[in-house]
């Protein structure tokens, strides 16, 4: 699904307090292409993703998901995306095979069925035996994967990622890269994906969108034209550290820029 | 840290220790300074007296009158406010009415309303339930009401995504993810129902049963041994109540136990 956004804009709260999360933000991400948001804290990276993913209404600007080719075909938004969250916000109170199978039970998929599909998945992401436990039972890296599979079940076209392995130790971070790796590899499904690790948006991404301190603003794309399939190797290329070189010095003026503002806002008067 | 063997003995025995080395003192003070048995009578006769109320079925009776009570009175209190309390969290209106009765109702001590519920329903079983139930309602209502508006924000926008519709939301999030706030309601409104049932069997108690009237008849003859058999058997039915709450807790919601987020 091709997701084009167009002068979309966030003010979040009222007049005199107001913050301009995200300001004309807009851009063509292209169907079964891997896109990642790059961008200091605070920059609307994830905002922009909620709004693509229908949870939240923008402000102003428009957001429209169509198959490609087939721009009179707009879709309604959210119908077609689905969410893998910074906190991954698994339900505590759901095992493992009924966080996964929630979006089929809620589509009023039969227990047999759901069950049997979210068994499949639970063993292609590595959680065969798991199916019976709390989510608050499981390491980090198990989580995310419960909540990888919980919106791969879904078998929707656009996977929308908030910073998914932030919370990761190193190790557990490099082997749910790969997973994720190769499962685009294998569905080629449309991702944005939002990080604030440079290292992470060139490893993954087809494109990684450079964006500029609040307010929120395309600041480069830069296209990232390693060969697929992608592997941890290729972080030791000389392309690679000249990307690597690029992004840094751009991401480097927006974060001084952001902390700038966050200085102003501790030592300004309320 | 690796503690010694007899530190370890000695942590899991000293509170049954200073159990028996009360009870050994003051069975030794009574009788070595000779106090008489109505100001304070020694364990050994509290015990006897305990065996002879129990022998003749007196103990059971109250006590299984006093229960039944309690539980009346909890669930009545349990199904209004768990009701309430999430029609005021699901609903703005009905928040907006019920809020303005609880403000005014709740500093209210219950206790208070003893004259009216007696004029009202007589001193009989309902009188008792009602005072009990009435006071047990605000704290399971509150920690309904506040666990369904608490419920975590992320959770719902994840249940959305995922397709759940604003009904399945409420059932399927919302609900769930106020159990544990509705669980510490449920244990609030049962240690105050156990207090209530037991004060009103002690102030007007026509039925003449139950712990609370057990109390006050051997306080007024001055029989302190029943009175401490009495307080004892009530302290170890408190204990038994909220453990076994807890344990039912764990049954109901065992995440709560793993919640980690």
């Amino acid at each position: 699904m091709d997701v084009i956004v167009d002068g979309v804009t966030q003010i979040w709260g009222e007049d005199p307090t107001q913050v301009v999360a995200l300001d004309r933000f807009s851009h063509h991400f292209r169907s079964g292409r891997f896109s990642c948001l790059l961008g200091p804290s605070g920059c609307g990276k994830s905002t922009l993703i909620q709004i693509v993913g229908g949870l939240e209404p923008a402000t102003h600007g428009t957001v429209r998901v169509h198959a490609p080719g087939r721009a009179d075909d707009v879709r309604r938004l959210g119908d077609d995306s689905v969410m893998v969250w910074q906190n991954l916000n698994l339900f505590p109170w759901r095992n493992v095979i009924d966080n996964v199978a929630f979006g089929l039970e809620m589509r009023g998929v039969n227990r047999a069925e759901r069950y049997a599909r979210a068994t499949a998945l639970l063993g292609s992401v590595g959680l065969r035996g798991f199916e019976r436990h709390l989510p608050g039972q499981l390491s980090g890296g198990m989580r995310q994967r419960v909540a990888l599979a919980r919106a791969l079940i879904m078998e929707r076209s656009i996977l929308l990622m908030d910073e998914p392995f932030a919370a990761l130790d190193a190790q557990t971070k490099i082997v749910m890269q790969e997973e994720l790796l190769k499962i685009f590899d294998r569905t080629h499904k449309t991702v944005l994906f939002v990080t604030h690790a440079i290292e992470e948006a060139i490893l993954l991404g087809d494109e990684v969108v450079v964006m500029t301190a609040r307010p929120g603003r395309i600041k480069e794309v830069i296209p990232i034209e390693l060969p697929r399939p992608r592997s941890l190797d290729m972080i030791n290329s000389h392309e690679f550290g000249a990307l690597f070189d690029r992004t840094f010095h751009l991401i480097r003026e927006e974060v001084s820029a952001a902390m700038a503002q966050q200085d102003a806002m501790v030592s300004s008067p309320a | 840290m690796k503690r010694s063997g007899t530190a370890k003995f000695l942590e899991n025995a000293l509170p049954s220790l200073s159990v028996v080395a009360v009870l050994v003192a003051w069975e030794l003070v009574v009788r070595w300074r000779g106090i008489a048995p109505i100001f304070l009578p020694a364990p050994s006769s509290i015990a006897l007296y305990l065996w002879r109320m129990i022998a003749d079925g007196t103990m059971e009776y109250n006590l299984g009158v006093t229960l039944i009570r309690i539980f009346v009175g909890f669930a009545l209190a349990a199904v209004t406010g768990i009701a309430l309390g999430l029609l005021m969290g699901m609903s703005r209106i009905v928040y907006r009415i019920a809020d303005v009765w609880i403000a005014a109702l709740y500093p209210l001590p219950k206790i208070s309303l003893i004259p009216l519920l007696l004029i009202w329903l007589g001193s009989g079983e309902a009188y008792r339930i009602v005072i009990s139930a009435v006071t047990a309602f605000f704290p399971i209502v509150m920690s309904t009401y506040s666990g369904i508006r608490q419920a975590d924000r992320g959770l719902i926008k994840a249940a959305q995504d995922l397709g759940a519709s604003t009904r399945q939301i409420q059932f399927k999030v919302v609900i769930p993810a106020a159990m544990p706030s509705i669980l510490s309601g449920l244990q609030l409104g049962m240690g105050v129902t156990i207090i209530l049932i037991v004060a009103a069997e002690m102030i007007g108690g026509s039925s003449q049963s139950g712990m609370g009237y057990l109390l006050i008849s051997a306080g007024q003859v001055l029989e302190t041994e029943k009175v401490f058999a009495a307080l004892l058997v009530l302290a170890v039915m408190g204990a038994v109540i909220m453990k076994l709450q807890q344990w039912i807790d764990r049954k109901i919601a065992p995440w709560i136990a793993h919640d980690n987020r």
